[in-house]
């Protein structure tokens, strides 16, 4: 059982309370799920529960966290503390620290303090319990994002612990990967397990979840049963996204006739692995397409292909008419602005200012103030102009992602999975920015998992499957 | 993206060996090739660890670090051509018929000696290694270290270093590719390389230390800083570690003799 009294925070050099009075009980065997916006403090509050706060961390403390009825300042350190909890954080890359995925769950058995046989056993049954068996020998860095999800959820197992601590496990994992640590989760919490769960997926745990909290600037905003906390019309729609309506709300240019982007019967492989299949589509100017398909099933090197960060192995890739192996990469960022998945792989500048005009050096575009301001102001960002990129929150970042590309005027812009980690609220907000960009003249592609931005926001779904477009429809909502 | 220096699961003659008999293995090999001065000595060293290296199936990934080391050889050797010429001179590195510089820098036949030395130095020490880690596995690396008494913190730092090499490449691989999609064009070559430090290294130094932040956490609530561990699935010495042991002795004593009574053949 793990209690917090009252507890506030504030990070070092920072003056902001990240938890602000929260109080919190997780029962035994109880699964208690939380969740808002980016920057409400939820990542914090999974600290604060296991007592890395009180015993890693400075700046400002109060408050009282207990753990099994012991308060976690009496605990000798976190070895202690691990007795009890396991977590899993959000980064399961980051927590990968051995060479075979077999090699990461048995050391963390080894400093268990049981025998040779029971760490045997133990291992069989997590592997088992996880879906990892077949995956024993493999590197954890070559693993899909499901894949290294589950092999973190594992080694976190292995400790034997009966409350579990988990930060957004199924952030960037498709729809089956995500059935998949719902399905594991579920058994735990029948096992007896306590489960605390940082999600933004709350319909895919609607049925193991007691009690939904609703964490807003530090503090909980709303919690209960999940069906009376829903009940809050504001609330719901910050737990459950709601995209209904976006398409309908502005009407689109009219498609050009001439195709944005031509892809012609293209293969890829990578090494000698086959990523791509002889795919052929034509997707109009002005169009809004969501491409949707499992992890793995080729989405993400399909559309490299439109900036020329990779080149087809057979067949041809047109931008607006010119073929990408006649251009340079630099000539078609002109035409084509991609955001990637994690917007932080991009930031490098002081301020957020500067982080859109590298862009705009880049291609030489003029009056720059002007256009940073018409970016930032089109996806509501204005007001941090001269802050630093990187303490902004999630959604604030995936906003200026998509800023550094806006004002880099392409006339297509792709995002990868651009509501990954975003609450209902943030999610919403980023379609509805693309939606303008659509009644602007752009085209808009976006990689997705989350078929009902396909449904409610796009004109046309491509669904891919292991390299194939296996579908290619128009979407009536 | 292959990893560099990572551990490759395979059955091969070296993954089989205890890790003692791999650590006496590089260190002979790198005492030996700081102390030969003669250049066949160095290359048969070489064809050695590439036939061992073969003889283990790891040829693959041995030979994939050829292209590393064939840079840095030209780079000595280049170094040496410029700040050490000895003996007798083969040409200039500029031709003589350019006007006013033309012959300034020689290429003697003594800077080329010293500098393919060196490389072939440090083709032993690079393959040696590689050999070593990409047939060890972490695990059994800690095993050993802390049979050695070393402290548990140091362990863990020396397995951490090696566990961040694939992080930061494949980090490093994502943010190039975001900044070229912004238009990011440092071109080619040295100029090239010093543009592009601000925008790659920033993100991937901002990046690495969150994921440390999270490594470190993740050590701490998993235990291994206890020290209390169940030995299980420990490497035993078996018949290879005895043929190593054998093959290395000989090979010291064949070195110790042949320094002493024909030290002409490897000084």
């Amino acid at each position: 059982m793990i209690e917090l009294k009252d507890v506030s925070y504030t990070y070092p050099h920072t003056v902001q309370e990240a938890l602000h009075r929260l109080s919190l009980v997780l029962e035994p065997g109880r699964c208690i799920m939380v969740t808002g916006p980016s920057g409400a403090g939820k990542t914090t509050l999974c600290l604060a529960a296991c007592g890395i706060l009180c015993h890693e961390y400075g700046g400002k403390k109060s408050g009282l966290v207990t753990i099994n009825g012991r308060d976690v300042s009496t605990y000798t350190g976190l070895s202690e503390i691990a007795k009890n909890i396991g977590i899993v954080f959000d980064d399961a890359e980051a927590q990968m620290i051995f060479t075979t995925v077999e090699e990461e769950i048995l050391s963390a058995l080894e400093y268990r303090g049981i025998t040779p046989e029971e760490i045997e056993k133990r291992l069989a049954s997590i592997m088992e319990v996880t879906y990892l068996t077949e995956l024993k020998n493999r590197s954890p860095h070559n693993l899909s994002g499901g894949q290294k999800q589950r092999a973190a959820l594992a080694a976190t197992l292995a400790l034997g612990n009966d409350i579990l601590i988990l930060d957004e496990p199924t952030s960037e994992l498709d729809e089956h990967a995500t059935r998949r640590i719902v399905e594991i989760l579920s058994n735990l919490k029948k096992q007896g397990k306590t489960i605390l769960l940082v999600e933004h997926k709350y319909a895919h745990f609607r049925d193991m979840v007691d009690t939904l909290v609703v964490m807003e600037h530090g503090a909980i905003s709303a919690i209960g049963a999940p069906e009376d906390v829903l009940k809050d019309e504001r609330i719901r729609r910050i737990v459950i996204p709601d995209f209904t309506g976006i398409r309908n709300g502005a009407a689109p240019a009219l498609f050009a006739s001439s195709p944005a982007i031509s892809v012609r019967h293209l293969s890829y492989s990578y090494d000698e692995v086959p990523a791509l299949h002889d795919v052929s589509i034509e997707i109009s100017a002005g169009e809004f397409v969501a491409i949707v398909g499992e992890n793995g099933s080729g989405k993400t090197t399909l559309v490299k292909q439109f900036n020329r960060l990779l080149i087809p192995t057979a067949g041809d890739v047109l931008i607006r008419g010119k073929n990408t192996r006649d251009c340079t990469i630099t000539d078609l960022a002109r035409d084509v602005g991609l955001v990637f998945q994690n917007p932080d792989h991009m930031f490098f500048a002081d301020t957020v200012k500067d982080e859109i005009a590298f862009g705009l050096e880049n291609l030489g575009i003029k009056n720059k103030n002007d256009v940073i301001d018409a970016a930032l102001d089109e996806v509501g960002l204005l007001h941090t102009k001269t802050l630093y990129p990187r303490w902004l929150s999630r959604g604030e970042r995936q906003r200026l992602a998509i800023a550094c590309v806006v004002a880099m005027q392409p006339a297509i812009i792709v995002l990868d999975e651009p509501t990954t980690g975003l609450d209902g609220d943030e999610a919403r907000l980023v379609m509805e920015i693309l939606k303008n960009l659509q009644v602007k003249g752009h085209t808009i592609i976006v990689i997705t998992h989350n078929r009902d931005i396909a449904q409610y926001c796009a004109d046309r779904m491509i669904t891919m499957d292991q390299g194939r477009v296996i579908s290619d429809t128009q979407v009536m909502e | 993206m292959s990893e560099i220096l990572q551990y490759v699961h395979k059955d091969g003659f070296f993954h089989r060996l205890h890790p003692f008999s791999k650590i006496l293995f590089i260190i002979v090999a790198s005492v030996m090739c700081v102390f030969v001065t003669s250049i066949p000595f160095l290359i048969l060293m070489v064809v050695a660890l590439l036939v061992i290296a073969y003889a283990s199936h790891l040829h693959r990934e041995v030979i994939q670090q050829l292209k590393l080391v064939l840079i840095m050889s030209v780079v000595f050797i280049i170094i040496t051509v410029l700040t050490m010429p000895n003996g007798a001179t083969l040409g200039y590195l500029i031709p003589q018929g350019v006007p006013v510089i033309g012959g300034s820098i020689a290429i003697t036949d003594g800077a080329i000696g010293i500098g393919l030395i060196l490389a072939l130095r440090f083709m032993v020490l690079i393959f040696a290694f590689q050999l070593f880690l990409i047939s060890t596995q972490p695990r059994d690396l800690v095993h050993a270290m802390e049979k050695l008494h070393m402290p548990i913190d140091y362990i863990l730092m020396f397995i951490l270093a090696l566990r961040f090499i694939p992080t930061l490449q494949i980090e490093g691989q994502r943010i190039h590719e975001a900044q070229l999609a912004r238009g990011y064009n440092p071109g080619t070559g040295m100029i090239g390389k010093i543009k592009s430090v601000a925008p790659i290294v920033i993100p991937l130094v901002s990046n690495a230390l969150l994921r440390s932040n999270v490594l470190g956490l993740t050590i701490d609530m998993r235990g291994y800083r206890t020290g209390i561990r169940t030995h299980v699935r420990e490497r035993k010495f078996c018949t290879g570690d005895y043929a190593m042991m054998g093959g290395l002795a000989v090979t010291v004593s064949g070195f110790v003799v042949i320094a002493i009574f024909a030290s002409g053949l490897i000084f």
